[in-house]
């Protein structure tokens, strides 16, 4: 089991998010996290890779999770080649990374502050790919991606699931139901 | 080791192509001077007198300033998360960010001896002396000051908190590399200079062993 959680409740304030949610995940699976604006999607993954803590239950984590945030987070100053290289080093993970940023037609010497919304979400893409967790935690990656990107995406994800697990939180039913074993839906506490 | 090594590398990087960091720094530090070397010259002895304070202050207040700097690296393009997911201990993030303020502080501090020099008649007779003092007193102030600048960068107001937080606990620092420059400056034996160095070398290692001990447990949601 890549990941348990155990009547998973989380408050901000007085406000709960979600209750009393119990999840399992296993290794090859891809689990689709459905819900409207504000149903605690984004907060669910945050628990799930260990950025929050619930305020009440148990998330139990196996192996090295890694979490893909809606917009993807980067330093603009940097080029996509600067970004992988240190993300490498810094995981202690070998990688081509040329070859994914060609896989991704993607610049290596261009500043990111020049990459638009779609070529940073392929580069997030490319990063996960390289450093290969064994948790993948996807906050709508579909976003901002062309049709090409989308393609990429489906290949990214039957590549992940071969030796990891997937949650990805989307608005996109026909995303969820083309890779997704499972979906879970959020909606009001 | 190489993870510091690495993420201190990739923040000098990213300080050096965004500037506004390091110039905002040297532009506080040669108003600084100016200013107090104007109001308390031209004679040689209030000049001398106030130069090791002079200089201190100059050094603490641009270590709280890149300390704010190092966390607002990752807080402003929301990365903080990312270096937290990395496997292992949380505490390279923490010898990190203290690295890359060192490869900056230390030549400023250096800098700011010389200028100290022109400006306020600091002897640098015992220039390897003064060095060592500034190293070890920076280092122990930037210790502090990473570790709350970490706690607090992500909360509004953390450049007003970082202050009131931080100068309470580096008194000691502040105090002893004070002194050690005063007697540096005034010719006290070496023997008589060295105690500050030990207190110093204290304090360093206490907070360094003991931020970065804590720096996961503050880093949690």
């Amino acid at each position: 089991m890549l990941l348990r959680l155990e009547a998973v409740s989380k408050r901000f304030g007085q406000d709960w998010v979600f209750r009393d949610l119990s999840l399992s995940l296993k290794r090859g699976e891809v689990v689709a996290l459905l819900g409207p604006n504000g149903s605690g999607k984004t907060t669910l993954l945050r628990l799930m890779a260990g950025l929050l803590k619930p305020t009440r239950g148990r998330v139990v984590r196996q192996g090295r999770a890694l979490f893909l945030p809606n917009p993807p987070a980067f330093h603009r100053r940097l080029t996509a080649r600067e970004h992988l290289l240190f993300d490498l080093g810094f995981h202690g993970v070998a990688g081509d990374w040329e070859a994914a940023l060609t896989r991704f037609a993607l610049p290596p010497d261009l500043p990111l502050a020049a990459f638009s919304s779609g070529m940073k979400k392929r580069l997030a893409l490319a990063r996960l790919l390289l450093l290969r967790p064994d948790l993948w935690l996807l906050d709508e990656p579909e976003t901002a991606l062309d049709q090409e990107g989308r393609k990429l995406l489906l290949e990214v994800l039957e590549e992940a699931r071969r030796d990891a697990g997937v949650v990805l939180a989307t608005h996109d039913r026909a995303l969820a139901e083309a890779v997704a074993d499972r979906a879970v839906g959020l909606g009001a506490a | 080791m190489r993870r510091v090594w690495l993420l201190a590398l990739r923040d000098l990087r990213l300080e050096v192509r965004d500037r506004a960091g390091v110039l905002s720094v040297l532009a506080f530090f040669g108003v600084m001077l100016f200013v107090m070397a104007l109001a308390l010259g031209p004679e040689e002895a209030p000049l001398r007198r106030a130069a090791p304070g002079v200089l201190w202050v100059a050094l603490a207040f641009m270590s709280t300033l890149l300390a704010t700097r190092a966390f607002a690296l990752e807080v402003e393009e929301n990365t903080l998360d990312d270096l937290l997911l990395t496997p292992g201990g949380k505490e390279w993030v923490y010898l990190g960010k203290l690295l890359f303020q060192l490869l900056l502080l230390l030549p400023l501090s250096a800098l700011a001896l010389l200028l100290s020099a022109g400006l306020f008649y600091l002897p640098l007779a015992r220039a390897p002396a003064l060095l060592l003092t500034l190293a070890l007193g920076v280092l122990g102030y930037a210790s502090v000051a990473t570790f709350y600048a970490g706690l607090l960068a992500r909360l509004r107001g953390r450049e007003v908190l970082l202050p009131l937080l931080l100068f309470s606990l580096v008194v000691p620092v502040v105090l002893a590399s004070v002194r050690a420059t005063v007697g540096l400056a005034e010719g006290l034996p070496l023997e008589e200079v060295a105690p500050w160095w030990q207190l110093l070398l204290v304090f360093d290692l206490v907070y360094i062993t003991a931020s970065a001990l804590l720096f996961p447990l503050v880093l949690e949601g």
